[in-house]
């Protein structure tokens, strides 16, 4: 598929918090920070990353914890704003992250399903249309598909991620934000998990990941992006730059 | 402020799934469910009319319980929405983390989901009034709805600034729930306006700004104008000989304003700082 235009732009993208050593969290502790200055510091997370993310591309971020990878994944998803620079998403975003934050103990199944579509911004009648195909790809064993009108305290947290990914994916995203989750369920949904990724890259859609399995990084994208204190340390086709990664990792 | 606005209709579906969850969620764990809604300030309601009735002032009041109860109804639905409201958003904290949506549908679904609760309980009160006290529907009816919607206004108003709050500081939801405790007792609930409009204190010259300063708390103003819509004034033996305040349209559109003005405020403050949430220290 011919990219139509970028699905993610940054410029010279900054991202930084103000941590403060001690934590404070009352406003006794804030009116004694008023007074007397508490440690506080600025740590940038994310600085001046210049990046295009063309449509339909699979782009991996690799790189060390604290590297910035899952810092660029909120921005893009729009749960940080920058703190200086430029960043342009193209399309909607569905987060496949955390899967399930939304999901209630005390709503079944199909309660959820409508709660955690809209909290991913699906219209509800497209949830409602095709609640089926939710349950159907969550759980193909009769069985687990039985208990889609109990309350959700009853399910396992496998199936509460099988779920999660469920309606994840069915949101239909122009771009799919993936971190660290592809561990989900068994072998055999993990299979059916990278199937439907591999169709949404036919489909033309663009997502965007966060690994640290080589393996997966490899397999799926073809694009890798290393991040190293906030800044690409390299870009470029995913084997070499998986490479000198991995290379310099062991070294 | 208009691009948030826009912002919050785009996730309108939303905003009712989250007062929906609310909705549904509040009893279903319990057996009697609504009933726990209305019970609460059911007994409240008896037990002040019993003291106040058989232990004070209030004896020569005919049915003096319907006036506690038409402040308690307003009153249970502004502490359980600020209430709530202080909770929700680290409530829903894993979610906001996580996936962008205006953050200001999580203290509004709060307030929708409590402000339907208190229409329910609304209903509950006319059949009360209509068939156990047997009051006459005054003419004086058509500011209720009026009522209703300032107080809702004021209500999303404090929602939002008391959940925002609670987020950076979470004493807030401490010292709330403290000042509510105080506001109880300096609103007209438990006992009616008269008796502090007439008091020495308030009627002393110079202390005219105490008085505007008590019935201009919209709180105060709303829950008069509750009880002066909905009822008959009290008889003039039973507040001292003194002639009962009827109801008053300027008081009411003051309120109204005011209200209007809390939610403008309050709104603003929440969208410079809901960006922020997610980056508490």
């Amino acid at each position: 598929m011919v990219a139509l235009s970028n699905a993610v732009v940054c410029r010279d993208l900054r991202k930084s918090f103000v941590v403060h050593h001690q934590v404070y969290g009352s406003v006794k502790l804030a009116a004694v920070n008023a007074l007397r200055r508490r440690p506080k510091e600025t740590i940038e997370v994310l600085r001046g990353l210049d990046l295009v993310v063309p449509q339909g591309q699979t782009t991996a971020l690799i790189g060390r914890n604290g590297s910035g990878k899952s810092t660029l994944l909120s921005l893009i998803a729009r749960v940080y704003r920058p703190t200086s620079g430029e960043i342009e998403v193209n399309g909607t975003v569905a987060p496949l992250l955390e899967l399930g934050a939304g999901f209630h103990p005390d709503l079944t199944g199909l309660e959820n399903i409508e709660l955690y579509g809209s909290i991913l911004g699906m219209p509800i009648r497209e949830v409602r249309r095709r609640m089926d195909e939710i349950v159907a790809f969550a759980f193909d064993a009769p069985d687990l598909a039985a208990k889609i009108d109990t309350p959700l305290r009853n399910y396992s947290e496998g199936m509460k991620m099988r779920l999660g990914f469920s309606i994840a994916v069915h949101t239909d995203p122009d771009i799919l934000l993936v971190d660290e989750v592809l561990a989900v369920g068994d072998e055999a949904f993990q299979a059916k998990c990278f199937r439907r990724i591999e169709q949404f890259q036919n489909d033309g859609r663009t997502i965007i990941f966060v690994s640290h399995d080589m393996a997966v990084v490899r397999r799926s994208s073809t694009r890798a992006v290393w991040l190293d204190a906030g800044q690409i340390r390299l870009d470029g086709p995913t084997e070499p730059v998986v490479d000198s990664y991995v290379s310099l990792s062991r070294g | 402020m208009t691009r948030d606005l826009r912002e919050l209709w785009r996730f309108r579906e939303l905003l009712w799934q989250l007062v929906r969850r609310d909705l549904k969620v509040r009893y279903k764990n319990s057996r009697l469910g609504f009933f726990w809604s209305i019970a609460p300030p059911l007994m409240q309601v008896a037990c002040i009319t019993f003291v106040f009735k058989y232990a004070g002032f209030a004896a020569r009041f005919t049915s003096y319980s319907a006036y506690v109860l038409v402040a308690i109804i307003p009153w249970t639905f502004f502490l359980t929405a600020v209430l709530d409201a202080s909770q929700s958003i680290l409530l829903m904290y894993g979610v906001i983390k996580k996936v962008y949506l205006p953050r200001e549908v999580v203290p509004l679904s709060s307030a929708i989901a409590n402000f339907i609760h208190f229409l329910l309980s609304w209903a509950i009160f006319f059949v009360y009034l209509v068939a156990y006290v047997r009051a006459p529907i005054l003419p004086t009816i058509i500011w209720f709805p009026y009522l209703v919607l300032v107080q809702f206004v004021l209500v999303v108003g404090v929602s939002l600034l008391v959940s925002c709050l609670n987020v950076f500081y979470e004493d807030i939801k401490y010292i709330t729930s403290v000042l509510l405790n105080l506001l109880f007792f300096l609103l007209p609930i438990m006992y009616v306006v008269e008796q502090v409009y007439y008091s020495p204190v308030f009627a002393a010259p110079g202390h005219g700004w105490l008085r505007a300063l008590y019935m201009y708390n919209p709180m105060a103003a709303l829950i008069n104008g509750y009880r002066k819509c909905l009822l008959q004034s009290p008889d003039p033996s039973a507040i001292g000989g003194r002639v009962s305040l009827p109801l008053d349209p300027a008081n009411m559109l003051i309120t109204g304003l005011l209200s209007v003005a809390i939610l403008v405020g309050c709104y603003a403050y929440f969208n410079s700082r809901k960006w922020q949430f997610v980056e508490r220290p």
